[in-house]
């Protein structure tokens, strides 16, 4: 392997070892940041020619990570040269990279031609570079546009995992109130309907609504689970979590509200998931300034649970009926396409994956 | 001619210049992204290298995105020629 620079030396390093991991773990702890192994997918490390630790630099899947230069060594190019090594890598497999930093050091990235995108302050900025940008997906939403005569033209964002009555009652909803509804799905393959499966699902479901739209979610709508929380030790989750739903939704307001020329956007109350209620407090708070409405419809119920409780639908407790195997007590739950779908054997192992997984998701 | 492949040339250390070029599909013609700390001033006479390039080379079909940082024209040109070639797959990358 061989560099521009001389004055250093770059190494890859093995994960799969323990010393090589202990060895990022202690320069990494000596400046205040935990590393941890599992976040991330290759690791490379930089000395100068003495053998003296210069800095280091991560990444996971196309998002960069522990990008660190030691204090003594800020003065030289070994943060653009362990940059320049990570996108350079990154850009071969992906069509652009993301970074997550502290707003104070987004300058550090933008002198390096990485563009802003957006700011949740204190805590965090997204940066991106490389052959795609949000002007990109900017312009696959301009082949959507469909032209509208008055003011009413709805948002919603499903990730339907899987896709449920609650959902399918939520667009129903909006399709009556409006002219046009965009139907973002979220494309992060994180959930444990993949997109592939929950979009045909949607799509199957909702055919007898014209004026619905479904949009791909792409890289910008909902990317949550990708977001790295190590740099973040002082503050509390619920900080973290709150951060992370507000540069969503400020992506949202900033690049796709303009596009489509949204004037409301639909949500179900929620009462379960607590990464979903921060996103919808994000969203009342920061959406209506770009005139925005927030409209948030209350959960279809069916019945009375067993704790006297109105049943509101969740995609959550289907997938907990899958992992107790009593699909058929969750049975009104589903619309037709989701039901067909989750009594074949076409669905097995994804209901196999929900019986052995933990998690959210 | 069209790019067989994305490639890259620069680093972002040296602070010159970084091009990027990928492929795009049969007949879309150039699609040039470039943006410089010195558009203001030499913006113009950065376009125009480029574009001369590109036609000495007869790239079509490409996508192009330049960082500039001021580069002086023998090194836009180099670093130029450098993607190009990288993108036909007739030189190898440094990494």
């Amino acid at each position: 392997m061989t560099f521009e620079d001389t004055d250093f030396r770059q190494e890859t390093l093995d994960l799969e070892n323990p010393f090589d991991v202990k060895l990022v773990k202690d320069f990494l702890g000596g400046l205040g940041f935990e590393f941890d192994p599992a976040e991330v997918e290759c690791t490379m490390i930089v000395y100068n020619l003495k053998g003296d630790l210069v800095g280091t630099g991560s990444h996971q899947g196309r998002i960069l990570k522990y990008f660190v230069v030691d204090p003594k060594f800020r003065d030289t190019t070994a943060f653009a040269l362990i940059v320049t090594y990570m996108t350079e890598k990154l850009l071969k497999i992906y069509k652009h990279t993301f970074v997550f930093t502290r707003p104070e050091n987004a300058i550090r990235f933008t002198g390096l031609g990485f563009t802003q995108i957006a700011s949740a302050e204190p805590l965090y900025t997204l940066l991106e570079f490389g052959f795609e940008s949000i002007y990109t997906y900017q312009d696959y939403l301009k082949t959507l546009i469909v032209p509208v005569t008055g003011e009413t033209v709805a948002a919603i964002v499903v990730n339907c995992n899987p896709f449920t009555n609650g959902h399918k009652f939520l667009i129903e909803k909006a399709a009556v109130e409006n002219e046009i509804v965009y139907l973002f799905v979220v494309e992060e393959d994180q959930s444990a309907f993949p997109f592939s499966v929950r979009w045909d699902l949607i799509r199957k479901g909702i055919t007898h609504l014209k004026n619905v739209k479904m949009v791909r979610g792409g890289m910008y709508v909902v990317s949550g689970s990708i977001f790295p929380a190590y740099f973040l030790k002082n503050e509390t989750v619920d900080d973290v979590m709150q951060k992370q739903a507000e540069l969503d939704v400020r992506i949202f307001a900033n690049y796709i509200v303009p596009v489509l020329g949204i004037k409301r956007r639909y949500v179900g109350t929620e009462l379960y998931c607590k990464t979903t209620e921060s996103y919808n407090h994000a969203m009342k708070t920061i959406l209506p300034l770009s005139g925005v409405e927030v409209i948030e419809v209350t959960r279809k119920a069916i019945g009375l649970g067993s704790d006297n409780l109105p049943d509101y639908i969740s995609a959550s407790k289907v997938r907990e009926a899958i992992k107790k195997d009593k699909l058929s007590e969750v049975i009104d739950f589903l619309p037709d396409s989701t039901r067909d779908y989750l009594f074949s054997d076409e669905s097995l192992p994804i209901r196999q994956k929900i019986k052995d997984g933990k998690g959210r998701h | 001619m069209k790019p067989k492949i994305a490639a890259q040339s620069g680093t972002f250390e040296s602070s010159d210049v970084i091009f990027l070029i990928e492929p795009l599909p049969d007949n879309s013609g150039r699609k040039l992204d470039i943006s410089s700390t010195v558009m203001q001033q030499y913006g113009s006479s950065f376009n125009r290298i480029v574009t001369e390039m590109l036609d000495e080379y007869q790239m079509t079909d490409i996508h192009l995105i330049a960082k500039d940082k001021g580069a002086l024209e023998p090194t836009i040109k180099a670093r130029l020629e450098t993607a190009i070639n990288r993108s036909m797959e007739r030189q190898e990358g440094t990494l």
